[in-house]
């Protein structure tokens, strides 16, 4: 590759996309490893609150420091950090203590996004871990990559739709507030029998053709709300095709971008490697979720697409 | 076409504007398949995703293809030296313009293998006999129905394709015709095949 496509330093890639159990955490440790091995420096951000597991992906039971120290003691982020067996890569541990969500203050909240965004890596990756809790989709929002990891299921296919729609339902009320119009979303919201609105797309498209300025803010502010997808535990080409069905979904019902960026099949040998608490990219190089790793993680550095064939 | 409308129909159907012929067929029949079917992926979005909704979509789907189609055809059938090098190549790999090709059985195999449709699932879709649609691609006439009846199914399987009905149509019923004259008895005065040796 040409050296041009450098990225700007302290990339945040979030990982997330409601349903518990699809393999977040899998994916977050395997793209981490494989961007580390490419020689970029990695930090992976345990935020999975109350279900924290991101550091038995690599062999650490008992970690010496968590998030724990952030949230009680006031400690810094960049403290917290702790190396990994791998060369380049970190890792922030996450509350260990399951903490609930709801109890971190706002103050907590952005003093946590501020320190992120100073961690000291060429890319931050963010476990979010399952759910749409507020914090989740505001974290999920400042990342530079919006990551969602879906298996082929319905159930999962739903949460996660909630997922981008509460995510972007957020967004525009918070980018409205900035701008001062605070209680306008969720007034028309609540209000949208009477106005004949019946979705998120429609919210937006009646915000922006009744006022013109609310239009133009959207479009600029809107234009970085782009999802990358990637569909974990395929067992067949059909479920492979999924990907770009929902991109298609997504665009033509909710106006949202997405990039599917990739896919990874079922496995024994991941189920393996997690219950071996080894580092799936280091000890199972050769199998075919390796590349398709690889491949996915290449397309989410790109913003790219996934070929696949019959799919334009 | 303003250089904007075309865009929003390549939107449509999810290709850049610079999309090779292919891909516009490949589209136009994915996304077809996509919102006029069942699928795990609308079924979540529930009352959400109305027919009406989808029924809108499928109308702009094939809207699109139909215009793009338009507005390639000279493209398509420019003479050869006006093309590079390249993209001459590009047409190689290209449906033929239609107009240039006779539509036969075997060549409509081709074009339903070059979309990646299967008898089976074509049967399902068009509610026609998969005995029918495979007699008709290997032209076995002597199984197929009345000319009259084999013009309808012959636009229907046309249609599906993205492929010009009245043509296929047209084409495959001469070739049908033609064999039709010459299994059937000569005309009493008419001279015979031995007579002529
Ligand atoms: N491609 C795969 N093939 C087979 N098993 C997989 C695959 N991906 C993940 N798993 C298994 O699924 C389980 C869940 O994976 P993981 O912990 O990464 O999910 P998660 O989304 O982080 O879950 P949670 O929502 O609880 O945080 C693990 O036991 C893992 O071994
Ligand atoms: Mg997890």
């Amino acid at each position: 590759m040409a050296p041009k496509s450098k990225v700007k330093e302290g990339e945040i890639w979030a990982i997330g996309g409601g349903k518990g159990g699809t393999g977040k955490t899998f994916i977050t440790s395997s793209a981490g490893t494989y961007l580390a091995r490419k020689g970029r420096q990695v930090v992976l951000v345990d935020m999975d609150i109350g279900g924290a597991n991101l550091h038995t992906f690599f062999g650490i039971s008992r970690p010496q420091k968590s998030l724990t120290s952030f949230f009680e003691m006031g400690a810094s982020l960049g403290d917290l950090v702790v190396p990994t067996e791998m060369p380049n890569m970190s890792l922030i541990t996450g509350d260990i203590h399951s903490m609930a969500s709801d109890k971190i203050t706002f103050s907590q909240k952005l003093k946590l996004f501020r320190q992120i965004m100073k961690l000291n890596a060429q890319t931050v990756l963010v476990d979010l871990g399952a759910g749409s809790h507020n914090n989740t989709l505001d974290t999920f929002l400042i990342a530079d990559k919006m990551i969602v990891v879906l298996v082929p299921e319905v159930i999962a296919i739903e949460n996660m739709y909630h997922f981008i729609k509460n995510s972007l339902f957020r967004k525009v009320k918070m980018t409205l507030k900035e701008y001062g119009f605070k209680e306008i979303v969720q007034h028309i919201w609540d209000r949208r029998q009477s106005y004949g609105i019946v979705n998120l797309k429609e919210l937006i498209d009646y915000l922006r053709e009744s006022f013109s300025y609310i239009g133009t803010i959207l479009d600029h502010e809107l234009s970085s709300f782009q999802i990358h997808l990637v569909l974990n535990m395929v067992r067949n080409n059909q479920d492979v095709q999924l990907g770009a069905s929902i991109k298609s979904v997504m665009m033509k019902y909710l106006g949202i971008p997405i990039h599917y960026s990739g896919y990874v099949e079922y496995s024994d040998a991941v189920w393996k490697s997690v219950r071996e608490r080894k580092p799936f990219m280091l000890n199972y190089l050769a199998t075919g979720c390796a590349k398709e790793i690889e491949i996915l993680t290449e397309n989410l550095i790109k913003s790219a697409d996934i070929d696949i064939p019959g799919v334009a | 076409m303003p250089k904007d409308d075309l865009k929003k129909l390549y939107d449509v159907l999810e290709l850049p504007p610079d999309a090779p012929l292919r891909d516009v067929h490949n589209s136009h029949l994915r996304l077809k398949k996509l919102y006029s079917g069942e699928s795990i992926v609308l079924e979540p979005l529930g009352e959400e995703f109305t027919d009406k909704k989808k029924k809108k979509i499928l109308e702009q789907i094939e809207e699109a293809y139909a215009k793009i189609l338009a507005s390639r055809a000279p493209e398509a059938s420019r003479t050869e030296p006006l093309f590079s090098a390249e993209a001459a190549e590009e047409k190689l790999s290209e449906p033929e313009d239609p107009a240039a090709v006779v539509y036969s059985g075997p060549r409509l195999r081709k074009a339903r293998d070059a979309k990646n449709v299967s008898l089976n699932e074509l049967s399902k879709e068009l509610k026609l006999r998969l005995e029918l649609l495979n007699n008709l691609e290997a032209e076995r006439f002597e199984t197929l129905p009345e000319a009259i009846y084999l013009r309808a199914q012959l636009r229907t399987y046309a249609a599906f394709l993205g492929l010009p009905p009245v043509k296929v149509a047209d084409d495959y019923l001469r070739r049908y015709n033609a064999w039709k004259e010459k299994t059937s008895p000569p005309p009493p005065e008419g001279a015979s095949r031995r007579h002529r040796s």
